[in-house]
């Protein structure tokens, strides 16, 4: 059991013992390897069954919203940006939550894993930078690293942009890696390329919406997708209707993406959902020197206005 | 056929460049017929959605105008 | 909105911006004239047109 674990459920119970809060939302171990799944505690007797580990990667600011409770929250990087994101949209109110924040070690890629084991993945162990993955084929240990997730393996902000109390040392961050450089890549195509591309990218999808269920960000009542007056977006696997959910889904995320990643760990294609959001993201950044999440005083570039924003695509 | 003649779905401003629009008409000054006017309260109700509606239901150009 | 709209590969004349006042009639003129020009350029769109069933 690793130092974290014990630390989250150090907290957690001395928050329910006193009070605090009605209720801990945290990881608890799946029922298969590879899927912590998230858990709500309100009880300081079950605090037990939470857990840390390098298969957390979905983003608990999603539970947070439309919520009566005050929450304690167990957050790595991505989730507490998420979180402030919330906060500034008025989804949660800031005293509501008590975030646990985790600094973060970037979450392991199960299909990574599949792809490298022989055989149905039985168990699989962390240590010391290690991961050990026993299959049906025998064991076998790799680097770390070689697993994450591609958005953690890119990640700048590992370390909780916000919180009230933190589970474990703060772990180095790595600001020098090139966070877009497929993006560059997609850009420097032509049109034609470029149609091409996403094309090719989004033959897969299924239309199932996991990406967007998984996703903070998507809280609307009734999802653009849903509305049929008018109809936005066709309901079947035409290529255009796809292309166009797509297309508005990352729209909706300009200028609040953190790139969690959630979409593209939940895809069941395994499409990298990413490419889109990331551009946008991309843009926040280079347009505005926005990076989502990171401050709850600033207002996100997209609902002010100031005198300097570019402007050179308007006549 | 001769050349050929894009279809392009403008969306104007009912305050700015619909007024534009409205002056150049009485003015009696000359231009391309290609643009179908849609006039909108605001540049400001214009969504995404509309642009790609647009462009879905096969228009060769969009041209948002405030 | 553009800048993702050209990143799926839609030519960069498709779509335009103006700001125009209700007194710039000339300006109008000019801008309809650039817009049809670049469109015209570009020839028919293709992409994203959504084809409505053959058999229906």
């Amino acid at each position: 059991m690793n130092a974290m674990t014990d630390k989250i459920r150090q907290i957690a119970r001395r928050l329910l013992e006193e009070g605090k809060v009605d209720m801990v939302v945290g990881f608890r171990k799946g029922t298969v390897p590879m899927m912590s799944e998230p858990c709500f505690i309100k009880d300081s007797a079950r605090v037990d069954a939470l857990v840390w580990d390098g298969n957390c990667g979905i983003n608990l600011a999603n539970y947070l919203t439309r919520r009566k409770e005050r929450m304690a929250v167990v957050a790595k990087g991505c989730d507490t940006r998420n979180i402030v994101t919330h906060i500034i949209e008025n989804q949660i109110r800031r005293e509501q939550v008590y975030i646990i924040g985790v600094p973060c070690q970037g979450m392991i890629d199960k299909r990574k894993v599949k792809n490298l084991a022989d055989g149905e993945v039985l168990s699989v162990e962390e240590k010391d930078g290690k991961v050990v993955v026993t299959a049906g084929g025998g064991e076998k240990s790799f680097d770390r690293t070689a697993l994450l997730q591609d958005n953690c393996a890119i990640c700048h902000h590992k370390n909780p942009a916000l919180s009230d109390e933190l589970a474990g040392e703060l772990v180095r961050e790595n600001p020098d890696v090139d966070r877009y450089e497929d993006v560059r890549k997609v850009e420097a195509m032509g049109a034609a390329e470029k149609w091409k591309f996403f094309d090719e990218l989004l033959s897969t999808c299924i239309r199932c919406y996991a990406c967007r269920n998984a996703c903070p960000l998507c809280y609307c009542p009734t999802c653009f997708v849903d509305e049929s007056k008018p109809q936005w977006v066709g309901k079947g696997q035409d290529p255009t209707d796809t292309r166009t959910f797509h297309f508005l889904r990352a729209f909706h995320c300009a200028g609040r993406c953190t790139d969690c990643g959630s979409c593209e760990r939940a895809c069941p294609m395994g499409i990298p959902v990413r490419q889109f959001t990331k551009k946008l993201e991309k843009d926040a950044k280079e347009l505005f020197g926005w990076e989502a999440g990171m401050t709850l005083d600033a207002r996100p570039p997209l609902d002010t206005f100031r005198p300097d924003d570019p402007g050179a695509f308007i006549k | 056929m001769s050349e050929f003649q894009p279809k392009i779905v403008a969306f104007l401003c009912n305050w700015c460049s619909y007024g534009a629009a409205d002056l150049a008409g009485v003015s009696r000054l000359q231009y391309p017929p290609n643009i179908r006017v849609v006039r909108i309260p605001c540049t400001g109700r214009l969504s995404p959605k509309f642009i790609l509606s647009a462009f879905r239901r096969g228009a060769d150009g969009v041209w948002a105008s405030g | 909105m553009k800048g993702l709209l050209e990143h799926m590969g839609i030519e960069p004349g498709r779509l335009h911006f103006s700001w125009i006042s209700s007194a710039e009639s000339t300006k109008f003129v000019d801008v309809v004239s650039q817009v049809t020009e670049s469109v015209k350029a570009l020839g028919p769109a293709q992409n994203f047109i959504k084809r409505e069933p053959k058999v229906a």
